[in-house]
C-alpha cells in the first residue's frame, strides 16, 4: 500500500503554487522532486509535514486521511530533515538525535536502554560516531547534516521528507548522505520523498522522479523517462538544444557514481 | 545584621525557643518571611526568564526587559489605587491576579511588536521602552493618589522584598508550586522546542499549546514576583544563561530546577545586601540586581554579536 498518497493537492501561501498535485510514494521507495528554484519543492514537502496548510485536495499517510492523524501519531509515521538550520543551545549531537525518540518516550522524556540502543544505532548509520559527544553548533555542515539525518532515523518512521539534503555540501558528504538514504529505502523499507537539486545524483538515487514547473507536475516517471533533452529543457526553461548536451553529461557522471552509493 | 542589630546566637535562641518580644517580632514576622519571600520569588522569576527565552528562541529575553514586569507593576499600582479610594484593601490573590493580568496585557504587546521587528534586540528595545512607559504612568499614579498608604507603593514599584507578610508567602508558595509543577511536566516538549518550531511539530509536540502554555506559566510566575516584591531587575534574564554555564546543558528536566535553585540563590543573597550594605539605609533590589547581573547580560550580547549566532 502507498505510504503517501495525494489527490489533487493544492499547496501555497495563500497563493497557490502548485495545483492539482497527484502522486504516490510506496515503500522502499525513493521519489526525488525536481524544479527549477522558487518552483513549490519545498511548499510541497512542507505542506506533508504540516508546516503549511494545504489549500485544498487530499493527502492520506499509510492510508489514513491526514486529517484523522493527531501530530503525535503522524510523528511516529513521518519524519524530515527541512533546511532551515536549527541553533540548539549546549547540546550534545547525541542529545540532538535522542530528540527523535519524543514520540516514543514517557511524560518526562526519559530515555530507556532500548532509545539509546536505536540513537546509538542512527548516528553509526550516518557515520558519525566520533562526533556524537561533542556540542552540535561546533561541528561541520556536513557533519551536522548527519546528525539531522540520524535524528530523523531515531525517530523510526514510515516516510521521510528531505528538503534538499545534500545541498551545500562537499562532494564526499553529499555521497555519504545519499548512499545512507538509499541504505533506509533498501534494508528499512522507508518511503523516502526528497527535493534535490543536483540532477547528477538523481539517476543513480531514485525510482521516480516528478518534474514540476510553471505552478503544476509537470511529469512524473522513472528517471529514464524524465531525463530526456526535451523534459529538461521544458521543466528549467533552457534554450532548444542545451537539454540533450546536459543530459548526456548528467547520465555519465551518474552512471559513475552509482556504485558508490 | 540589616537595620536591627542582631547577633547570630540571639537568632538562634528566638528559633529555639521565644523569649524577647521584641526579637520574636522582627525575626518572625519580617525577617524570616522575607528571606522564604526572597528564595520562592526569585527562583520564580528566574525560570520565568528561562520559560521566555524558550518562547523567543533567544537567549537575551526575560521579564523585566521585554516590559512584562513593568506591565504587572502598573496593573497592580492601578487597582490598587481603585481599591484603597473606596477604602478597601487588596488581597494578596488579588494582588497576584491583577498582576497577571498586567503581565498577560503587557506580553500580548510584546507579541504583537515581535511579529513586526523580527530582530531580537529590536524587540528588547521595544520591551525596555514599554517597562519605561509603564514605569512612568505607575509614577504619576503614586505621586497624585494622596493616600498615606501610598507611600508604601513607592518602594514597592522599584522593586523590594520588604514589607512582605506571611499571607504574601503563602500565597506565593500555592501560586509557584503549582506552576512550577506544571512547568516540570512541560520539560520534554519544552526539549524538542529548543530544536525550532518545525522540527517539534514533527516529533508530535503540539505547538500553539506549548506556546499558550509558556506565555500563561511565565506570566503567572513573573505576576507573582511583581505582585509582592515589585520588578527585579535582570534575574529573569541573567540566571538561566548563569545556569547553562554551570550545569553545561540546556535540557530543560535540568534547567528548570536548576534555574529556580540559581534564581533563589542569588536574589537572596542581592536582598541580604540590599538591606545590609547601608543599613539602616534600605537600597532597592533592583539596584543590586542590576549591578551584580547587567554586566552578564552585556556579555551575553557581545558574544552573540561575535560569533554572529542570530536566529537564522
Amino acid at each position: 500500500m502507498e505510504k503517501i498518497n495525494a489527490i489533487d493537492l493544492t499547496v501555497g501561501y495563500g497563493k497557490p503554487v502548485i495545483s492539482d498535485a497527484s502522486f504516490r510514494v510506496y515503500p522502499g521507495e525513493i521519489i526525488a522532486l525536481i524544479g527549477p528554484n522558487g518552483s513549490g519543492k519545498s511548499t510541497i514537502l512542507k505542506t506533508i509535514t504540516r508546516q503549511l496548510k494545504k489549500m485544498s485536495g487530499k493527502i492520506f499517510i499509510s492510508g489514513d486521511i491526514d486529517e484523522s492523524l493527531m501530530d503525535n501519531e503522524l510523528a511516529k509515521k513521518l519524519s524530515m530533515v527541512m533546511t532551515e538550520r536549527i541553533h540548539p543551545e549546549l547540546m550534545t549531537c547525541f542529545e540532538v538525535v535522542s530528540a527523535g525518540r519524543y514520540p516514543y518516550t514517557g511524560r518526562l522524556g526519559i530515555l530507556s536502554a532500548e532509545d539509546k540502543r536505536i540513537i546509538n544505532e542512527a548516528i553509526k548509520l550516518v557515520g558519525a560516531e566520533d562526533v556524537a559527544d561533542k556540542d552540535f553548533m561546533k561541528i561541520s555542515d556536513g557533519q551536522r547534516q548527519r546528525i539531522m539525518l540520524a535524528r530523523a532515523i531515531a525517530q523510526e518512521p514510515e516516510i521521510m521528507i528531505l528538503d534538499e539534503p545534500t545541498s551545500f555540501l562537499d562532494i564526499q558528504y553529499k555521497i555519504d548522505i545519499l548512499s545512507v538514504i538509499k541504505k533506509l529505502a533498501v534494508e528499512r523499507n522507508i518511503a523516502v520523498l526528497m527535493s534535490i537539486h543536483e540532477l547528477e545524483f538523481v539517476p543513480a538515487i531514485a525510482d521516480k522522479v516528478i518534474g514540476i514547473c510553471d505552478g503544476s507536475i509537470y511529469k512524473i516517471g522513472i528517471p529514464e523517462e524524465i531525463f530526456t533533452g526535451a523534459n529538461i529543457e521544458k521543466i528549467y526553461s533552457m534554450p532548444k538544444g542545451t537539454g540533450d548536451k546536459i543530459i548526456s553529461g548528467l547520465l555519465a557522471y551518474s552512471n559513475s557514481i552509482i556504485e558508490t552509493l | 545584621m540589616g537595620s536591627a542589630d542582631i547577633t547570630v546566637p540571639q537568632i538562634f535562641k528566638a528559633l529555639i525557643n521565644s523569649g524577647d518580644a521584641y526579637l520574636d517580632k522582627i525575626i518572625f514576622s519580617i525577617r524570616l518571611p522575607r528571606i522564604l519571600a526572597a528564595i520562592i520569588l526569585g527562583g520564580a522569576l528566574a525560570v520565568s526568564g528561562f520559560l521566555l527565552q524558550i518562547f523567543f528562541g533567544n537567549p537575551i529575553a526575560g521579564p523585566y526587559v521585554l516590559g512584562v514586569s513593568s506591565g504587572a507593576k502598573l496593573f497592580v499600582a492601578l487597582t490598587m489605587v481603585v481599591y484603597l479610594g473606596q477604602g478597601k484593601i487588596m488581597s494578596s490573590a488579588g494582588m497576584v491576579i491583577n498582576a497577571f493580568t498586567g503581565s498577560l496585557i503587557s506580553m500580548g504587546i510584546v507579541l504583537l511588536l515581535s511579529k513586526r521587528v523580527r530582530n531580537m534586540s529590536m524587540l528588547v528595545v521595544c520591551g525596555v521602552m514599554i517597562g519605561y512607559i509603564c514605569s512612568a504612568i505607575t509614577e504619576f499614579i503614586i505621586a497624585f493618589a494622596d493616600d498615606s498608604n501610598i507611600v508604601n507603593l513607592h518602594n514597592w514599584s522599584l522593586g523590594s522584598f520588604s514589607g512582605i507578610s506571611w499571607e504574601n508567602v503563602y500565597i506565593s508558595i500555592i501560586f509557584i508550586s503549582a506552576t512550577m509543577f506544571l512547568t516540570f511536566f512541560l520539560s520534554k516538549p519544552i526539549g524538542a522546542y529548543q530544536l525550532g518550531e518545525n522540527y517539534a511539530r514533527n516529533m508530535g509536540v503540539n505547538i500553539s499549546a506549548l506556546r499558550i502554555a509558556l506565555i500563561i506559566l511565565s506570566s503567572v510566575l513573573s505576576g507573582t514576583v511583581t505582585a509582592f516584591a515589585g520588578p527585579i531587575s535582570f534575574v529573569g534574564i541573567a540566571v538561566p544563561h548563569i545556569m547553562r554555564s554551570v550545569m553545561k546543558t540546556s535540557k530543560p528536566i535540568v534547567m528548570i530546577p536548576a534555574c529556580f535553585l540559581g534564581g533563589a540563590i542569588i536574589t537572596l543573597v542581592c536582598d541580604c545586601i540590599a538591606r545590609t550594605a547601608f543599613a539602616p539605609v534600605e537600597l532597592s533590589i533592583s539596584a543590586v540586581t542590576a549591578i551584580g547581573l547587567a554586566p552578564v547580560v552585556i556579555y551575553l550580547l557581545i558574544k552573540r554579536k561575535e560569533t554572529g549566532n542570530g536566529k537564522n
